[in-house]
């Protein structure tokens, strides 16, 4: 969550974007039309909208969020009063790959603190921030549903990866710097795996399998 | 008819009201801040808790279950309610923290949780005094705080427009000003952004909040997060009278509270009608009263062959009568005005009567395309409505310019306008005129012949009719200089502050402004023409003016009272 | 704290159990491996069969017993039945795939894994309130996975299953995917039909419910995704076959999300009514590195923490848990062995409740943060056992007060963590001159 100071705090950003940046090209127009067809009434969209917004432009600063409600037809207060209020909307521009690490509950636990420290001494960087060179983002997370393969990360509000240890943080940080992001990986039940002798699924690239969690280090 | 109980007392009511508001219409106090009787009830702020319970029913017979005695057994909701969000039935049994206990450490507790973040700066917050945070802590708070840690941090001094300012700690999210912009003016301008004990209202990046109704959000804030810019730091609220009048800024007649300190006006709030303006006042009824402080004149004037020069009033009612009494009736022209009172444009039709001259006209002040269709007008008077019912017709400017022109008069007497600003006629004028006027900067004293400072709507006591014929009192807020009992009289009634006392006490003689009600002057004039209007003062006058002209039926003192009575669209006849 | 001895599973032959919301088929995902295995039959049925009435298929599942798996137990089926008569105005059903509450992650699994199942649920769900709209609305962290579901949901649409004139019958629903964005108060039912609206997603007052005001102020009834997934089976197998599956008054399979301190995590498809004994020690192969037992959280971070005394014959369903102390939330049970320090791990729940409070209520908006700084302190070992105290009343000052229940579920781990663990609280505090609890404790 951004911090609030008062001395900082900058109602009038300069623009990240030119007025000649700040156009959808006519899929996304189409899309964005699509969306409103959704809902019965326009505001519905927004979420839709700011998605769509922070996948082209990489973050929601404010004259995106006000271009997302033009765009819709909605007032730009209700759009940035809702862009404000979740969590996985960038208010400000990221790395190019944001690793959000549970730390929450079971990952607590397991290991999150451990993976997170890790990761923050790999990229020497702190939770909350990026990496000099932009590609870095280190978060901490709250639970992000995947607690049974504990510790794990989320990359960019997109792939989960689980079971996490420190060499497989190793080949993550590795494949990433190459622009590889990892497959999708399918956890399989453990009644699929005595059962059914593995993953249920044949259409995926990369399987996980429930483990017993790490003893964790640190716990905070 | 339906019945609830209320800490052990029984009321009736009819249909589903809302607990709170049905409370709070029988002065039974619970103390809440989120909820506005005009806006969506989100019931936030978990202030307003009761313990309520419904008669309980038995389920094989459907009948209400009755205890040994016969009474019905009432079944209590699991949780406290908030009364603001609890719509009433029939045989319900509530009790407030004045019968329970558990609500009285609920409200307790919960003013606790409010002030946990808070900031405890109430010594120097412009809210203080009549802060609803602070005396519902008062009230009904804890003695202390158990809370030993950092508060959260927010934007203060933040300027969200040009009129409103914003600090972000001091606000306990209770939204009735985003819902204000959302659901009463539709601008839209604020939300709450971020997130949890992080949340406070704000514009979004790069919008100012600068609509023409900005300054309610003010009036509504139950802490001191949204102040007034200009008003800040100018006095504390109980330093200041306030008395409950209408704005002047246009023909709305929006009812207002004039807040003076040391006779001067400081600032404008809204006043609760729902006749007219329900709580709210457009930003420009509220920004002009400077107007009533400074460029005002010091006594009478008259010219003489030296020109211009101050003169006390008796030589100005015998200059003015002096003009008047040797002038024939037919060449004399006489200004109402959309400005005064309906009483003073009354008895300036009857001088105008007994001297045989024609039915004063008065100057159009309107602004085309200006009115929003709410609470601004495209006439920016406030009585244009009541010199249509006295009989009185707006002026044909370029018509009577080319009489005035032509020598067509020989004297014009104006009240409380500026007709050369209106380009009735120039400041070389080759007529007599005679002037009642408010400020020093009215372009029409360059013309006057005698020039009598008068009384404002802050000063006055008489009565208005807006735009849709609804005639309205106004009270005196402020003193004027000299002896008027009827204006004193009903100072002492009207400008009650908050403390219940009716002396400005920080009041001293500088700011005294020398001028008078036009029912104090016209009548002297009068006299020395052989008119005697000698009424007992403006309440007289307009008792007269209901009985007389049927346009006026029923706009009494009495019936008027605090919120102007509806008057009929009966045309007008005299 | 007294030991609750309770019974024996509820859960019958479990050993041999056969599941029917993951059941032993490969690719069961595919929409064309869902139809061969009788998928869609369920919803033939009560869009062609004369005795399925949707107010019969409403009654099947009311008797049938089933109890929403999102966390609060409520009967589905009496749900479905306060939506008022249909008139010609619209009406919503929101399947809940928000997922937020800690230590639950079957919902993700089951969307993996047997998506039509969920879709046909919606479906005879929708059929039985005469529903012509649903909202599937899952957490934006879910990107993966809402892809997976949408790339499924348009193979069904295109087989005519779901959309206008389902199967020919005149029968037409829409299912619309709603992609949340990272936040766990969208979970609560009302605070997901103002996310819906493109509002701040601040939970609304009831009254008026859901079924009465919902969803553009229209009739809308909210169901957990899992929950959904039983209707298929309750129509295709009975009420009578669903009702007799574990525990009688919590019947039904149930999706067991497994984490922490055991050899086995994972969700696992069992029968209502299992012996949490049973799971940890059996199902999830028990206790990682045979260490001890400390601390088992049977339903998600809301649910009261049961110490390892307090589990003896503690069956997973509603009566049993709420004898024992606790509830069956979402029944993701987090399991903590002897090396946790519960302090420590009460004050990571509280940082979670403080960040997702949504602001808009004061004892939530102001006590979760407090509550936050003093387990911080205590754990620090800046506390005072004093401090505890002021924990309980802080508890009680939120409990029940809110619009929504996220601040009764931020104060039960802080209140039950501190009643059934005191000891460890109190060790961390700064010394005092006199007992605990005494009204002569003094700070030293």
């Amino acid at each position: 969550m951004a911090t609030n100071n008062g001395a900082q705090f900058n109602r009038h950003p300069e623009p990240t974007f030119s007025s000649d940046q700040l156009v959808f090209t006519s899929d996304e127009k189409s899309a964005m039309q699509g969306y409103l067809e959704m809902y019965p009434e326009p505001e519905g969209a927004i979420m839709r909208g700011l998605w769509l917004a922070q996948e082209k432009f990489g973050f929601l600063p404010p004259e995106v969020i006000r271009l997302v409600a033009d765009e819709l037809g909605i007032p730009y207060a209700r759009a940035y009063g809702v862009a404000t209020f979740y969590t996985q909307y960038f208010k400000q521009k990221k790395g190019t790959y944001v690793l959000d690490v549970c730390t929450c509950f079971s990952c607590q636990v397991c290991g999150g603190y451990d993976i997170l420290h890790y990761l923050e001494d790999k990229l020497g960087i702190k939770a909350g921030e990026t990496s000099e060179d932009g590609l870095f983002t280190i978060q901490e997370a709250e639970c992000l549903g995947a607690c049974g393969s504990a510790p794990m990360l989320q990359i960019t509000n997109g792939r989960y990866v689980h079971n996490l240890t420190e060499s497989k943080v190793d080949s993550l940080v590795s494949d990433l710097k190459d622009g590889k992001m990892p497959a999708f990986e399918s956890v399989t039940l453990p009644q699929d795996e005595t059962e059914m002798g593995g993953n249920r699924r044949d259409d995926v690239e990369s399987l996980e399998y429930y483990k017993t969690p790490p003893v964790a280090e640190t716990f905070e | 008819m339906a019945t609830v109980t209320i800490d052990n007392k029984q009321y009736e009511f009819e249909g589903r009201p809302l607990l709170l508001q049905f409370c709070t219409d029988r002065g039974i106090e619970i103390p809440h801040f989120c909820y506005h009787p005009s806006m969506s009830v989100p019931a936030n702020c978990r202030q307003c808790l009761v313990k309520a319970g419904t008669p309980a029913v038995d389920r094989a017979t459907r009948q209400p279950k009755l205890d040994e005695e016969g009474n019905p057994v009432i079944q209590y909701f699991p949780k406290l309610m908030t009364s603001c969000s609890m719509e009433i039935t029939d045989g319900m049994v509530v009790h407030t923290h004045r019968s329970s206990e558990l609500v009285e450490r609920a409200q307790k507790d919960n003013l606790e949780f409010l002030l946990v973040n808070h900031p405890l700066d109430c010594p120097i917050c412009d809210q203080a005094g009549h802060c609803p945070l602070q005396i519902q802590a008062y009230k009904y708070g804890p003695e202390g705080s158990r809370f030993e840690f950092e508060k959260v941090h927010k934007p203060k001094h933040i300027k969200l427009g040009p009129r409103v300012m914003l600090d972000g700690e001091r606000c306990i999210n209770c939204t009735r000003c985003t819902r204000f912009t959302a659901e009463v003016s539709g601008s839209h301008q604020l939300t709450i952004i971020e997130r949890g004990v992080n949340n406070f209202p704000m514009t979004p990046p790069g919008v100012e909040f600068d609509e023409p109704y900005s300054m309610n959000v003010i009036d509504i804030c139950p802490v001191g997060a949204l102040t007034s810019i200009d008003f800040r730091f100018k006095a504390r609220i109980w330093e200041m009278s306030s008395a409950p009048s209408i704005t002047a800024t246009n023909a709305k007649g929006s009812n207002c509270f004039y807040w003076v300190k040391n006779n001067e006006v400081l600032k404008i709030t809204a006043r609760q009608n729902t006749e007219v303006n329900d709580y709210w006042l457009p930003d420009e009824d509220r920004e002009g009263y400077q107007r009533f402080n400074d460029d005002r004149p010091h006594g009478p004037s008259g010219k003489t062959d030296g020109g211009m020069r101050p003169m006390s009033w008796e030589e100005s009612y015998a200059a003015a009568v002096d003009v008047l009494e040797t002038a024939d009736p037919a060449r004399v022209l006489f200004v109402g005005s959309p400005h005064a009172t309906v009483e003073d444009n009354y008895l300036l039709s009857k001088l105008a009567g007994h001297l045989g001259a024609d039915t004063p006209v008065y100057l159009e002040h309107t602004v085309p395309g200006s009115g929003d269709n709410w609470l601004i007008t495209d006439d920016k008077t406030p009585n244009a409505s009541g010199c249509e019912r006295l009989g009185f017709n707006a002026a044909d400017v370029p018509l009577l310019r080319s009489k005035i022109q032509a020598g067509g008069y020989d004297v014009i007497y104006v009240l409380e306008d500026d007709p050369v600003s209106s380009g009735l006629f120039d400041s070389n004028v080759d007529a007599k005129v005679i002037l009642h006027y408010y400020n020093t900067t009215n372009a029409t004293l360059a013309a006057a012949s005698v020039a009598f400072p008068a009384a404002m709507i802050v000063e006055t006591v008489g009565t208005y009719v807006n735009v849709d014929g609804h005639a309205q009192r106004v009270r005196p807020a402020k003193a004027v200089k000299g002896v008027n009992r009827t204006l004193q009289m009903e100072m002492g009634k009207s400008r009650l502050d908050q403390h219940g006392t009716p002396f400005d006490k920080w009041y001293d003689e500088t700011k005294l402004v020398d001028c008078k009600p036009g029912w104090e002057i016209i009548p002297e004039v009068a006299k020395g023409l052989g008119l005697e209007l000698s009424y007992r003062g403006p309440k007289q006058i307009m008792e007269e003016v209901s009985t007389a002209l049927p346009s006026f039926t029923g706009a009494t003192y009495e019936s008027m009272g605090l919120v102007g009575v509806r008057l009929s669209d009966t045309p007008t006849l005299v | 704290m007294e030991v609750a001895k309770q019974g024996t599973s509820k859960a019958g032959n479990w050993r041999d159990y056969e599941r029917v919301l993951l059941p032993k088929v490969k690719n069961l995902h595919k929409l064309e491996v869902y139809e061969e295995n009788g998928g869609y039959q369920a919803l033939k049925a009560v869009l062609t069969e004369e005795k399925w009435t949707p107010k019969a298929v409403t009654d099947e599942v009311k008797a049938s017993g089933l109890r929403g798996r999102g966390g609060a137990g409520f009967n589905a089926g009496l749900k479905w039945s306060f939506m008022p008569p249909v008139d010609d105005k619209p009406r919503y059903l929101c399947c809940n795939g928000d997922e937020s509450e800690p230590g639950t992650f079957k919902d993700r699994q089951l969307l993996e894994y047997n998506p039509h199942l969920v879709i046909e649920g919606i479906l005879i769900a929708c059929y039985a309130m005469s529903i012509t709209t649903c909202y599937l609305y899952i957490r934006g962290e879910f990107a993966d996975w809402i892809t997976h579901i949408e790339h499924e949901l348009e193979k069904a649409y295109a087989k005519g299953y779901v959309g206008k004139n389902i199967m020919g019958t005149g029968f037409s629903t829409d299912v619309v995917i709603h992609k949340g964005a990272g936040a766990y108060i969208c979970g609560e039912e009302t605070s997901l039909m103002n996310s819906l609206e493109g509002k701040r997603a601040y939970p609304r007052i009831k009254p008026p419910f859901p079924a009465q005001k919902g969803c553009w102020n229209y009739p809308t009834t909210i169901n957990n995704v899992e929950t959904l997934a039983c209707a298929p089976l309750i129509i295709n197998k009975g009420a009578e076959w669903y009702s007799a599956i574990g525990a009688p008054t919590h019947p039904g399979p149930v999706l067991y999300g497994i984490s922490g301190h055991v050899n086995r995590p994972g969700v696992y498809e069992f029968p209502t009514g299992m012996l949490i004994t049973d799971l940890i020690n059996e199902v999830a192969g028990g206790m990682r590195g045979g260490k001890k037992l400390k601390a088992v959280i049977p339903g998600g971070s809301s649910t009261p923490p049961l110490r390892a005394d307090m589990i003896d014959g503690v069956t997973m369903d509603a009566d049993s848990l709420r004898t024992a102390g606790s509830m069956m939330g979402t029944g993701g049970m987090l399991v903590l062995d002897e090396t946790v320090d519960m302090v420590t791990w009460l004050k990571r729940v509280s940082h979670f409740y403080h960040h997702e409070s949504c602001g808009q209520c004061t004892p939530c908006r102001e006590g979760t943060g407090w509550l936050e700084d003093i387990v911080g302190r205590i754990d620090r070992g800046e506390g005072n056992v004093r401090d505890l105290d002021l924990l309980a009343d802080l508890c009680t000052q939120m409990e029940g007060r809110t619009v929504c229940a996220l601040a009764d579920a931020a104060a039960w781990p802080v209140r039950y963590t501190i009643e059934r663990f005191r000891d460890e609280f109190v060790a961390k505090c700064k010394p005092t001159l006199t007992p605990a609890g005494s009204p002569l404790t003094v700070d030293a």
